[in-house]
């Protein structure tokens, strides 16, 4: 954990008695729940698709790469989407007037109720900040504000708006990221133009998403497609707090080689660092995607554990977001992996592996680079699609039940077995 | 029309009469209506989009851009895909061995009533050249399955048994191939290439073919490089008669682009996208980038025409049609992949009645609805191409009146929730 300013020995000290009290009670509990285990099945959240939510758009509008999904305390859903950026001429037709029934890619930013109607929408270019090249992750703080991050070649800054849209806070600046003298490039990773910047206490590189901490009002940034760090900063003023890297190692932005699951575990994160969630328990999860693992931290940044799931994915990598199950303790997590096209059903405290569901398509329950998870006060949860996925999809909670198989596949509306 | 050998002028005289006494007919039908329309509202086959059809597919497989569907008599429906060639790396990690999803399937698929997958084969062989990008499928009244391919040498067309047996090749892969060019593999009049609406022995790209089962003839719809409607002998081969646009004389001249203000072009534009007949014997034939739909006799006089969105631009409006179970056939379905639409036409006006559909990923949506068939039911089925790549079954739901010109995406009622 690399620490800004200030000396916070004291807090440090008292996190780390906090952590042992905490890991003592979760393994009592793990030894309990192994127990129960070897005289019962393992029981695990079981889930069907929704096949008709959300409603359709109005105005012929349709999504881009949907990179961000995030669930209210009124249980509305917000996503945010790439839209006409990352549609095809044939397909926005409308907007490339080549066609006068469809289709234009929707705002980026969209609310929609549980009914599935679409509430409010907005997003893009405006006055007094900088929109991301592209955008990416969506947060609603417990003040009700929006938080988006972005991946754009130039993009190393991050947004907060009203959930009206009005525009509220910027932090860091578009471009701080490209090379002295580099002309423009917009790619993901480390590309011409533009070097990763871990150490900066002002800027980002490529934000994938922003969660905050409403106890301490403390924004955890998952940096990001350039950077190879989490950042924490003051959730009002943006000021940058502490920082940290793999294994809480001061970050390090030499370019990695290639994963290879044979290899070592890389002490860095792989780009992109493409989430940091907290816990009830007030752990942080981190997912290195391209490396296939889970980190776990303290807030401050004290390395607790790692799981790796999907080992042998290359590509882009197993582990895309994270979700927690919505009883009082979070047993569960839910992890999206977009290159296997599956939802993996965790443990949280032992971060194995209980079961999965979903498979590659284009039918409901099916995926094309399923990227982002949130889950709402019922326990339903809710994906977006990147890719040619362009997708919001709904998964009902259907209650606990013995997990029979490692593999569920695409999970339907029971109803369709007789069919 | 141009015929080929043999003198057939009774025929051509005998089917000149027989149009006269059907437009007759049309007209006595189209007045009818008129006045039945006047006392009330128009009535239109109505759809809902079954969200749970076809079951996923086994081993992880994947569709890739979807460009052919027909049910057999069996309500078996079969498609044709494009599999792994139209698939990023990051769909088919069980073929690059990045990941555990996905691998594309075999081309041809074979699904029952209940969505469950059947016969899966197609690809490259012995004694027949697959095509470089397959295009359109059909089962004829023999029980046997037709092909083309819309890829850049692609200019024969292949027939298959229903367990994939190849059966025959008309026309030989690479025939319009430029002479002392290099390889191409792009669509239209591209470098490589050229059209040859006139040979008698290959093809240019074909996108689909239809069997019509009494004269024992296929109709080709020919193609995505040719600008023409060729009719073959279905058991030998042999091309016995062709024609262009109101049955002119094909010409592989260039067009210039579709422009909706311009007098309409005496040639298709490619793609000659189907060319599908129905119970009453008459060719029907999508221009698909003219935005029309043209009517033939089986000789290759032509009829009449419509148009449909007719400013529609880019890859156009009229992409594939199929007929209505009726016995008279009294509707058209047609997909429209740039405005992501089923038209519902009335056929012997042509006049769309409504329509259903909108882009998007979600059941009922579309994006690149390019194939259209229907089972003994009155459901219809369709396929979508670019990075739609599904297969969709729409659920005949009776007549209805028409309350709007486009109703959007069909779903089904849900109960309250």
């Amino acid at each position: 954990m690399t620490k800004l300013a200030r000396n916070r020995a004291v807090i440090v000290g008292a996190s780390v008695l906090g952590l042992l009290v905490v890991l003592g009670v979760a393994q009592s509990v793990l030894d309990r729940t192994a127990d129960a285990q070897s005289k019962a099945a393992v029981q695990a959240p079981r889930f069907e698709v929704d096949p008709l939510w959300p409603k359709p758009m109005p105005n012929h509008w349709v999504l881009g790469q949907t990179i961000g999904v995030f669930v209210d305390p009124d249980d509305h859903v917000w996503i945010v989407h790439r839209s006409s950026s990352t549609l095809a001429d044939q397909e926005k037709g409308i907007e490339k007037k080549t066609a006068e029934l469809c289709c234009a890619g929707a705002p980026p930013v969209l609310e929609f109720d549980q009914a599935g109607n679409l509430l409010r929408h907005w997003g893009g270019p405006g006055q007094g900040y900088e929109w991301p090249d592209g955008n990416h992750g969506i947060f609603i703080d417990h003040k009700g504000n929006v938080w988006i991050g972005g991946n754009g070649g130039p993009d190393s800054h991050i947004l907060k708006f009203t959930k009206d849209g009005k525009f509220l806070l910027q932090i860091g600046k578009k471009g701080a990221r490209r090379k002295a003298s580099a002309g423009a490039g917009n790619q993901e990773g480390q590309v011409a133009g533009f070097v990763g910047g871990s150490n900066d206490p002002m800027n980002f590189g490529r934000v994938a998403k922003v969660v905050v901490d409403p106890k301490a009002n403390e924004a955890y940034v998952a940096d990001g497609y350039l950077n190879k760090r989490v950042a924490v900063l003051d959730a009002d003023t943006g000021k940058m707090k502490r920082y940290w890297g793999a294994y809480g190692n001061k970050p390090d932005d030499t370019p990695l080689p290639a994963y290879d699951p044979a290899n070592k575990p890389a002490q860095q994160f792989y780009n992109p660092v493409h989430c940091a969630d907290i816990s009830v328990d007030r752990f942080i999860y981190v997912c290195d995607r391209v490396g296939d693992r889970l980190q776990v931290f303290t807030p401050e940044g004290k390395f607790v554990k790692e799981g790796f799931f999907g080992k042998t994915t290359k590509g882009s990598g197993a582990v895309w977001d994270i979700a927690f199950s919505k009883d009082p303790q979070q047993k569960y997590i839910f992890v999206p992996d977009g290159m296997n096209d599956i939802v993996r059903v965790i443990d949280r405290q032992t971060l194995q592996e209980l079961t999965s569901f979903g498979d590659g398509g284009r039918q409901p329950g099916q995926f094309y680079g399923v990227h982002s998870i949130a889950t709402d006060s019922k326990g339903n949860i809710y994906t977006t699609e990147t890719w040619e996925g362009k997708r919001l999809q709904r998964f009902l909670y259907k209650g606990l039940g013995p997990v029979t198989k490692p593999h569920q596949g695409v999970v339907w509306p029971g109803s369709n077995a007789t069919k | 029309m141009m015929k080929l050998a043999g003198n057939r002028t009774l025929v051509l005289g005998a089917s000149v009469v027989a149009l006269l006494v059907a437009l007759g007919i049309s007209q006595a039908v189209l007045d009818r209506s008129a006045a039945a329309q006047s006392k009330g509202a128009v009535q239109a086959p109505r759809f809902e989009v079954d969200p749970l059809w076809p079951k996923p597919l086994p081993n992880h497989w994947i569709l890739g851009s979807t460009i052919g569907v027909w049910v057999d008599t069996d309500d078996h429906v079969w498609i044709i895909h494009r599999s792994s060639a139209t698939l990023g790396n990051n769909e088919k990690t069980l073929e690059t061995k990045q990941g555990e999803c996905c691998a594309g399937a075999p081309p041809v698929l074979e699904f029952d009533a209940d969505g469950n997958l059947l016969r899966h084969w197609g690809g490259p062989g012995q004694g027949y050249e697959w095509p470089d990008s397959n295009h359109g499928i059909f089962i004829d009244h023999k029980g046997n399955v037709w092909i083309g391919g819309n890829g850049g040498p692609d200019s024969q067309i292949l027939k298959f048994t229903k367990d994939g047996k190849f059966l025959l090749q008309v026309g030989k892969k690479g025939a319009r191939r430029k002479a002392g060019s290099g390889a191409g593999n792009q669509e239209g009049q591209v470098a490589g290439f050229v059209g040859g609406s006139n040979d008698q022995e290959s093809f240019g790209r074909v996108a689909k073919i239809f069997v019509d089962a009494k004269a024992n003839e296929a109709y080709i719809a020919d193609g995505y490089l040719n600008k023409r409607v060729a009719v073959l002998d279905a058991d030998t081969g042999k091309m016995k008669r062709y024609w262009g646009a109101y049955g002119n004389k094909p010409d592989d001249t260039p067009l210039p682009p579709y422009n909706p203000a311009a007098p309409p072009a005496q040639q298709f534009y490619n793609p000659v996208h189907c060319a599908d007949m129905s119970v009453d014997r008459f060719i029907y034939v999508c221009d698909r980038v003219g935005d029309r739909l043209q009517v033939f006799t089986p000789e290759g006089k032509f009829v009449k025409e419509q148009w449909y969105e007719k400013n529609t631009l880019n890859a156009g409006s009229v992409w594939d049609i199929a007929f209505s179970k009726d016995a008279q056939q009294k509707y058209i379905f047609m997909a429209d992949g740039v405005n992501e639409k089923v038209k519902i036409v009335d056929r012997q006006t042509l006049q769309e009645l409504t329509s259903f559909g909108d882009g998007g990923r979600q059941p009922g949506q579309f994006y690149g609805v390019h194939s259209i068939a229907i089972d003994s039911k009155g459901n219809l089925y369709t396929t979508e191409t670019y990075e739609g790549k599904r297969l969709q079954r729409f659920l005949y739901k009776g007549m209805a009146s028409v309350t709007k010109e486009n109703q959007g995406v069909v779903w089904p009622t849900r109960s309250t929730r």
